[in-house]
């Protein structure tokens, strides 16, 4: 259920990342999510396809999932131009 | 220089794509944030339990219950997590404790800046505890994915839920020290069996610590008061 919160977090801190390397776009997102983290991958997905929508830097930004052992889920790496 | 027709536009070439490594946690922010609020904590000098259960399952019962043992003794604070309602903290209130409710609007859980505002709040009150429960939003899955700072993490399990929920709701077994099994009056007439409520938690988690509780009627309030009073010993 807080998927999208987290979805919502994970999209100001690219807006963030954006702003200091004066990037235009978004371009790929990488994100490791943990087996354990009780995060659902699609409903995760599902929340950044839409909120990824508000902004024009993120709006065609691709997010891809990278399952991991552990609870975690790590912003591991972003492409932007 | 643009190719295609010479203006002065730059095209965006591959050069300028960039790859930035960034490697970070999407809870750190949560998590720096709990750790602002463990100095809060030592500040008040407070010892602080976050009670995560379904709705229902008797969170607040259990603190009129532990407040009306403890009044007069112990210095106790309470910080409320509802979607909506003072309700819970009004119950608290009504005991002549502090509390301070937060109303998350929707959100499933509370996150540990929520829990630093409240923090606040409830400092307005008084400025030293012996001891701060931290009510979450009665939700047995979503609140075991935030830290909020606590130095105990407690669930909760009614006997009406069932036995298979440790199971089946595995997060907040997992990443608690203690376990609650709650309205045990009523195991006459559910199917409840303690056994499996019990052994499937420890499969989990072999560290978990368990109580039997049935606050209205007293049962099982002394093991409880002794945690309570073992975590504050431990803490000076
Ligand atoms: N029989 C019985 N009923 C209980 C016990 N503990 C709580 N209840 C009842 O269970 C209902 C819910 O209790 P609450 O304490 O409000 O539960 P809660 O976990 O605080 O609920 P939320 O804050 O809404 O998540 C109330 O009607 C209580 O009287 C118990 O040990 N035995
Ligand atoms: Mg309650």
């Amino acid at each position: 259920m807080h998927e999208f919160s987290l979805a919502q977090n994970l999209l100001g801190q690219l807006l963030e990342l954006a702003a200091q390397h004066q990037a235009r776009k978004i371009i790929r997102v990488e994100v490791q999510l943990g087996e354990s983290s009780n995060i659902v991958a699609d409903s995760f997905q599902f929340g950044f396809d839409v909120l990824s929508k508000e902004n024009e830097i993120c709006r065609s930004a691709k997010l891809v999932l990278q399952p991991t052992a552990g609870n975690d889920l790590i912003l591991a790496q972003v492409e932007m131009e | 220089m643009c190719d295609s027709c010479h203006c002065t536009e730059t095209t965006k070439s591959d050069s300028e794509k960039k790859i930035i490594e960034v490697h970070e946690s999407l809870f750190a922010a949560n998590n720096e944030k709990a750790l602002a609020n463990k100095k809060l904590f030592a500040a008040a000098g407070a010892v602080v339990i976050n009670m995560i259960s379904s709705p229902g399952a008797g969170k607040t019962t259990l603190l009129e219950q532990t407040i009306d043992h403890l009044a007069g003794t112990l210095s106790i604070g309470v910080i409320e997590g509802d979607i909506e309602t003072e309700r819970d903290a009004d119950r608290i209130r009504a005991k002549g404790v502090p509390a301070v409710q937060i109303t998350t609007g929707g959100a499933c859980h509370l996150d540990a800046g929520l829990i630093h505002t409240g923090m606040h709040k409830l400092m307005a009150q008084g400025n030293k505890f012996d001891i701060i429960f931290i009510e979450n939003v009665g939700n047995l899955v979503c609140p075991a994915s935030f830290y909020l700072g606590e130095d105990l993490r407690m669930v909760l399990l009614s006997v009406p839920e069932g036995s298979d929920k440790p199971a089946k709701y595995p997060g907040a077994f997992k990443t608690s020290d203690l376990y609650a099994i709650t309205k045990t009056d009523l195991l006459p007439y559910f199917d409840f069996s303690m056994e499996e409520a019990r052994k499937e938690a420890l499969q989990l988690n072999p560290e978990l610590q368990i109580l039997e509780l049935a606050a209205p009627k007293g049962t099982g309030l002394s093991a409880w008061i002794d945690t309570l009073q073992n975590l504050i010993n431990g803490k000076n």
